[in-house]
């Protein structure tokens, strides 16, 4: 029934009228945009399945698991950025590849004897190449030379956050015959709402660099994919995340937390976002066109992510509200988390590629803190000035 | 409306009478609300033929839920008995109710008077008459439903609005079906009903609602917004306004209620029936606005330690996160939530409060001790 593996069988996955690249990624509001999907659906042919939702309308028959290219192994170019909370994603998801007997290349940004690749996950790369993938360093805007000519069945950037950044990029891998392309975009785009979460579909904010990326993909790529990530926990990441509840916990230092604490964020197990990185490309006529919430199936409060951070540690923890305004501090420097709610859901995922999310913070926090007590950061000696201009307009003494 | 023919796919057309049924209910404002998301029907579930009339009992039907539920049912052909205390009329012709489908209605419901509290009375009765399957919309108590299924011993369903406040309350949201519950929560009696359907073996199915609303809700939901914005007060909201709840309409409920009758697939199945997003409660106030035509309203945040209202409820909601994923009923039924928040407060609206119609009266006396005390800060 579901199960499409020959040619003649992509006839029935390619997009129906309603899957133009400006409908799906950019719908007009609600109503209009469910009106014209519904209308295009009615015109497609039957079987009744051939009306597939389209990326604003995620329900799918349980049974339905397309695995069209299931068993094909795929060349794999990641092209990955240098640094910040993504890095981790492209070390990841090549050792899944490697590891499903894919072929990869990882092209990190930058020079390969940069300090940048002294830390995690460049300094792991090791374990990529051990693996069979190929690791090489250069400009994204050079990507054909820095290849050496080596063609790709698919691309996935995972590094450009604008159109003049990741263009050289999406031309080449048009021009060197590349199937599908992936890109790493933000659920940061997303227009601040009343009515959370932020699915896929929703209005996002235009004059964000991302948007622009996303566009001109959908326009050059008929295979395309597109995952908005949030926040992530996993070993090698280049960016602190639990790190800094643990910082303060270990040192029985009160967690200052702003606002709330009540605004919800998702904080995932890297491993998650990499399992529907793979998902989309074993399965590329069902992510096609497609753009993926990459995040965990469940949302944690800041309040919450502290308690989580503290029973991982076996500690006890003292949270301490604060409004930065009255302050007079800049959350974002003092908080590495948005003072707002930030929360997304990974419905399309779910409905589209069968994915299932496994981060348990509780269990994964457990591991984080082993490995940040294991490279002795538990013994670092450190500056909380923020911290304690914070405390001190609370009036707060901290034992020294 | 042509693109409801249009979308009639070749799979049970009884269930996509669904819409046109519930529109019924829709007073002439609402020509914006399109029916637009048609009903996915996973492949292989069982649907409600018109062919498979069923005699079935509805334990409560004469306040909210089991109004819409009973019309849905008795539309598609069933036998549908009422058991009630007779408190209320069994039948009464609701705001935009054709009188031909209100007579219809009127005509076929049965009503079976008797308090359910009486065990004795309940066995008997029901076990003279016989039902194939039992709607229990009112149930509170775990022995309630005992003499119920002694009655019926062959039972082909029993289907259960249980309550999304048996989950434990959680850092991790949203509360899925499978996430700890809270046996010391309020709702303890819903969670030993469930723990009590699935230890004796009888087909059931229990859906599992966050806060309902729509006309008719006897619970003070939207209507506590729409007092306020009526007399042009401010909307006094606890804490930081930032917590996030859930409204399920409930004609989307109804909905997910027939669409489980007879389904393999909601067999000894537990179900979150809500709506698609959640909504903060600042946001639940402008929502309410929005839908019934009324400006912006203030909003007042206060910390309710600072006051001691005594036995009245400041605000009608609890004061946490509490919502809950729909996704399993999504995925397992094809069921989705036809109301967005805004079209769905806009039909309470027009239907019930809209019309000079309301449960309780205002009671402003909790406004104004937290008005009062912020203007003097404020002095």
């Amino acid at each position: 029934m579901a199960a499409l593996a020959s040619s003649s069988s992509s006839l029935l996955f390619s997009s129906p009228p309603s899957k133009l690249p400006s409908p799906s990624l950019y719908p007009l509001p609600r109503l209009s945009l469910s009106t014209s999907s519904f209308l295009s659906s009615s015109l497609s042919i039957s079987p009744s399945f051939f009306a597939y939702p389209t990326s604003s309308r995620r329900y799918s028959a349980p049974s339905f698991t397309v695995k069209a290219s299931a068993g094909e192994k795929k060349k794999v170019l990641i092209v990955n950025t240098n640094s910040g909370g993504h890095a981790v994603i492209g070390f990841y998801f090549a050792k899944e590849l490697l590891g499903s007997g894919h072929e990869v290349t990882i092209l990190t940004v930058g020079d390969e004897g940069s300090d940048k690749m002294k830390k995690p996950p460049f300094n792991r790369f090791s374990e990529i190449v051990s693996a069979g993938g190929k690791t090489v360093w250069g400009d994204p805007a050079d990507v054909g030379k820095v290849v050496a000519g080596a063609t790709f069945d698919v691309v996935l950037d995972n590094n450009g956050k604008d159109l003049d950044t990741v263009r050289p990029v999406v031309d080449w891998a048009r021009s060197s015959g590349v199937n599908q392309f992936l890109y790493i975009s933000s659920a940061g785009i997303y227009k601040p709402t009343d009515e959370p979460p932020h699915v896929e579909g929703d209005v996002v904010k235009a004059d964000a660099g991302h948007v622009g990326v996303e566009k001109y993909i959908a326009e050059i790529f008929s295979s395309w994919a597109i995952f908005r990530p949030q926040y992530m926990i996993g070993s090698g990441n280049n960016k602190d995340c639990e790190e800094w509840f643990f910082d303060r916990i270990v040192r029985k230092r009160p967690v200052p937390i702003p606002g709330s604490g009540m605004q919800l964020t998702n904080i995932a197990h890297v491993r998650d976002l990499s399992s529907m990185l793979t998902l989309a490309v074993e399965n590329p006529e069902a992510a096609s066109s497609n753009i993926f919430n990459c995040v965990s199936d469940r949302a944690v409060t800041l309040d919450g992510m502290a308690r989580l951070c503290a029973e991982a540690a076996g500690l006890p923890v003292e949270i301490v509200h604060y409004d930065p305004k009255a302050v007079g501090i800049d959350a974002k420097k003092a908080f590495p988390f948005r003072n707002m709610h930030f929360y997304s859901e990974p419905r399309a995922a779910k409905d589209i590629l069968g994915w299932n999310g496994t981060t348990n913070l509780p269990e994964d926090l457990k591991e984080r803190f082993e490995e940040y007590v294991k490279i002795g950061r538990d013994k670092k000696p450190m500056q909380f000035e923020l911290d304690d201009k914070i405390l001190e307009s609370l009036k707060f003494a901290v034992a020294v | 409306m042509s693109k409801l023919v249009v979308l009639q796919p070749t799979k049970q057309p009884s269930i996509s009478l669904l819409p046109s049924a519930l529109s019924d209910f829709n007073g002439t404002k609402l020509c914006q609300i399109q029916y637009k998301r048609k009903v996915w029907q996973p492949k292989g579930a069982l649907q409600v033929a018109a062919s498979s009339t069923k005699k079935i009992l509805v334990m409560g039907g004469t306040r909210f839920i089991g109004i819409f539920l009973s019309r849905l049912l008795v539309k598609e052909g069933h036998q549908v008995t009422l058991f009630t205390r007779g408190k209320a009329p069994i039948a009464q012709q609701l705001p935009g109710e054709p009188d031909s489908e209100y007579s219809d209605f009127k005509s076929k419901i049965l009503h079976l008077k008797g308090d359910r509290k009486d065990f004795e009375f309940v066995k008997s009765s029901l076990s003279a008459e016989g039902f194939d399957v039992v709607y229990d919309i009112n149930g509170r108590e775990a022995d309630e439903v005992e003499p119920i299924l002694d009655a019926l011993p062959n039972l082909e369903q029993y289907i259960y609005c249980s309550s999304a406040g048996v989950y434990l309350k959680s850092d991790l949201l949203p509360h899925c079906e499978i996430d700890a519950v809270d046996p010391k929560s309020r709702h303890k009696g819903k969670l030993n009903t469930e723990n009590l359907l699935a230890s004796r073996g009888v087909n059931w199915t229990s859906l599992r609602p966050v806060y309902i609303y729509g006309p008719l809700n006897y619970n003070p939901v939207e209507e506590w917004f729409f007092h306020r914005l009526k007399a042009g007060r401010p909307i006094p909201i606890p804490n930081s306004g930032v917590q996030i709840t859930q409204l399920g309409h409930v004609k989307d409920l109804a909905k997910a209620f027939i669409q489980v009758l007879g389904n393999e697939k909601a067999s000894k199945q537990v179900f979150n029936i809500s709506g698609e997003k959640y909504v903060t409660f600042d946001g639940l106030a402008k929502a309410c606005a929005k839908a019934a035509g009324f400006p912006e309203p203030e909003i007042v945040h206060y910390n309710p330690k600072e006051f001691d209202f005594g036995k009245k409820k400041a605000f009608p909601f609890r004061d946490q996160h509490f919502f809950a994923s729909i996704e399993k009923a999504k995925h397992v039924l094809g069921w989705e939530p036809e109301f967005d928040l805004v079209e769905g407060l806009a039909d309470s609206y027009n239907l019930d409060f809209g019309r000079g119609t309301y449960r309780k009266e205002a009671d402003f006396s909790t406004d104004d001790m937290i008005l009062g005390k912020s203007l003097v800060l404020q002095s």
